[in-house]
């Protein structure tokens, strides 16, 4: 019961937010939610999976991309893009160009993360929590510095990219987001099993015969790929994988990465679709998605947090 | 058979194993035993390829083992680790189940299920079958882990200190379970042991390391005997013999430390 709960609540507030208030005007504003619908859809898919997968790999509940430092490596990117190549070079770039650039610098991160997590011995949750944090700053400081020395209109253009907006989003490049998600979660089938077995912890999978170099290398690749394609299309998320991969675990009872990545997925959409509701429909657009969702998600991260340490 | 050849790890300037070289002996059960920091357990770890050896290798029927494949070794040679924290949500049966990765990828078949009836029957843990492992005691847990590895069906089993933390029961449980294994499966078991008792009563060959060198290895008759239990734990031991065997005290001895 539980497990189909979310993806009812998925229908019924899809269902709610493309036709609440429409009167079912196909020619602008139907259309235009249906794609920011799109955007909530391939976007949660890519928050939740990302999240599950990372947190499985590195063998605790509170690690995600984004605490690890990913989206703020994202920013960082766009700052520098924007005071290298203005405003316009970053038009001329384009969504594609902008994307395929973000994963490749992500594939370069996940990289020397998966060199650091293959080293022997150090791996304190604390340790790991304290390494994300602190480049999260240092990648969040250099972002400011570089946004001081660019002018008005283009900081405005990069105040735009970092705050979570399902507004952004163009019919092609959601297009290419979805098919290539699609494409990722068919190579990734098979995989399933292995993150199962990932789960009992990286010593007692390797003696299951898990090459575990090996799948590290290609769930980290897969990972960047995810991260840059749900950064691109509706900004960074924060807490918001940490908030769905504990509920979805919670709500899944059993440790199968296949119930546990369909949840999550399910959660997030539905946490980006109340969320989304509730600014056009409670708050007139007088706050962000992004501002409601980080209050929601970063709430339970702290609770999360304090309640680990108590089980100590 | 496996064996050990001029095996080295360091972690930076610490050397853990200083040039071991062994042969463990087939269808027996051998402890490793020695006091902490002895290398024993990365010893284990090696030969499960948990680790890499800094220099030296280990083999397996006279082959490296960096040969051969993940898979292939796994089902050969099984390991399990000390103290695996499980916050999963998983039933006994579920674990065991994992046991059967190496041959299913995760898709059992009816070969796979049979092999996981029989590692449950084989330890009595049909009542807790369905149970679910974050429920159940140290001593039960341990005794579902050792289920798991058992439907792995490896001819080697290797396990670092398995008793660590048990109650007297279940660790004897546990140690029978090994000897059962030896005896009417014909598996050669390796295991970290740090009670003495234990090791004298269920091995057949021991193998004593101290500060990353092998001190004695040997029958149980060779190995555990005052002056050369003296000299690995640098205690006291006074070892006395009844129908169940030998029994080492060193408890309470009469001198104090040198």
């Amino acid at each position: 019961m539980a497990r189909h709960a979310p993806w009812a609540l998925v229908v019924l507030l899809s269902g709610a937010f493309v036709l609440f208030g429409a009167d079912f005007d196909m020619t602008y504003v139907i259309p235009r939610r249906l794609l920011r619908l799109g955007a909530m859809l391939v976007g949660g898919v890519c928050v939740a999976w990302s999240a599950i997968t990372f947190q499985t790999l590195t063998g605790n509940r509170l690690l995600t991309p984004a605490v690890m430092g990913y989206e703020a490596l994202y920013l960082l990117l766009q700052a520098l893009l924007v005071l290298l190549l203005g405003s316009a070079g970053v038009v001329l770039l384009g969504a594609q160009g902008n994307v395929l650039l973000a994963a490749s610098v992500m594939f370069g991160y996940s990289w020397v993360l998966h060199r650091w997590l293959l080293r022997e011995g150090q791996h304190n949750l604390y340790f790991l929590l304290l390494v994300g944090l602190v480049l999260t700053l240092l990648l969040g400081s250099l972002t400011q510095f570089v946004q001081l020395k660019i002018s008005p209109g283009e900081f405005s253009l990069l105040q735009g990219v970092s705050q979570t907006s399902f507004n952004r989003v163009q019919g092609a490049q959601l297009l290419v987001s979805a098919l290539l998600v699609g494409a990722l979660a068919l190579l990734n089938r098979n995989q399933l099993n292995t993150l199962d077995v990932l789960a009992l912890g990286r010593d007692q999978a390797r003696s299951l015969g898990v090459d575990y170099p090996r799948v590290l290398r290609q769930q980290l690749a897969l990972i960047a790929a995810l991260v840059a394609i749900s950064t691109s299309l509706l900004g960074p998320t924060a807490f918001m994988g940490v908030l769905v991969a504990n509920l979805a675990y919670r709500l899944a009872t059993s440790y199968r990465h296949r119930l546990t990545l369909a949840l999550g997925s399910a959660l997030a959409i539905v946490v980006f679709l109340i969320a989304q509701l509730l600014v056009e429909h409670l708050f007139n657009y007088k706050t962000t998605v992004g501002l409601l969702i980080n209050l929601l998600c970063g709430g339970y991260f702290l609770v999360l947090l304090t309640r680990q340490r108590s089980h100590r | 058979m496996i064996s050990v050849h001029d095996l080295h790890k360091h972690y930076g300037q610490r050397t853990v194993l200083d040039g071991i070289s062994l042969s463990f002996p087939e269808r027996r059960l051998t402890s490793l035993i020695g006091p902490n920091g002895a290398g024993k357990s990365t010893l284990l770890l090696m030969i499960g390829r948990l680790l890499e050896a800094s220099a030296g290798e280990v083999r397996l029927a006279g082959q490296p083992i960096q040969r051969i494949a993940s898979n292939a070794y796994a089902r050969r040679v099984a390991t399990l680790r000390q103290a695996t924290e499980l916050n999963l949500r998983l039933r006994v049966e579920e674990l065991v189940e994992f046991g059967r990765f190496p041959y299913c990828g995760g898709r059992l078949h009816a070969d796979d299920h049979r092999a996981v009836d029989q590692a449950i029957a084989f330890l009595g843990l049909d009542s807790l079958r369905q149970r679910y492992v974050d429920e159940l005691s140290g001593g039960q847990r341990q005794m579902a882990l050792l289920g798991m590895t058992i439907a792995q069906e490896t001819d080697y089993l290797l396990l670092d200190e398995p008793l660590n933390n048990l109650d007297m029961r279940h660790a004897v449980q546990i140690m029978r379970a090994l000897r059962r294994l030896c005896d009417e499966r014909g598996c050669t078991v390796l295991l970290v042991v740090h009670d003495i008792n234990f090791a004298a009563s269920y091995s057949d060959h021991i193998v004593a390391l101290k500060a990353g060198r092998v001190h004695c290895a040997g029958s149980v008759a060779e190995v555990v005997t005052e002056t050369r239990l003296r000299a690995l734990y640098e205690l006291d031991f006074a070892i006395s013999y009844s129908a169940r065997g030998p029994l080492c005290n060193y408890f309470n001895p009469p001198r104090d430390l040198s």
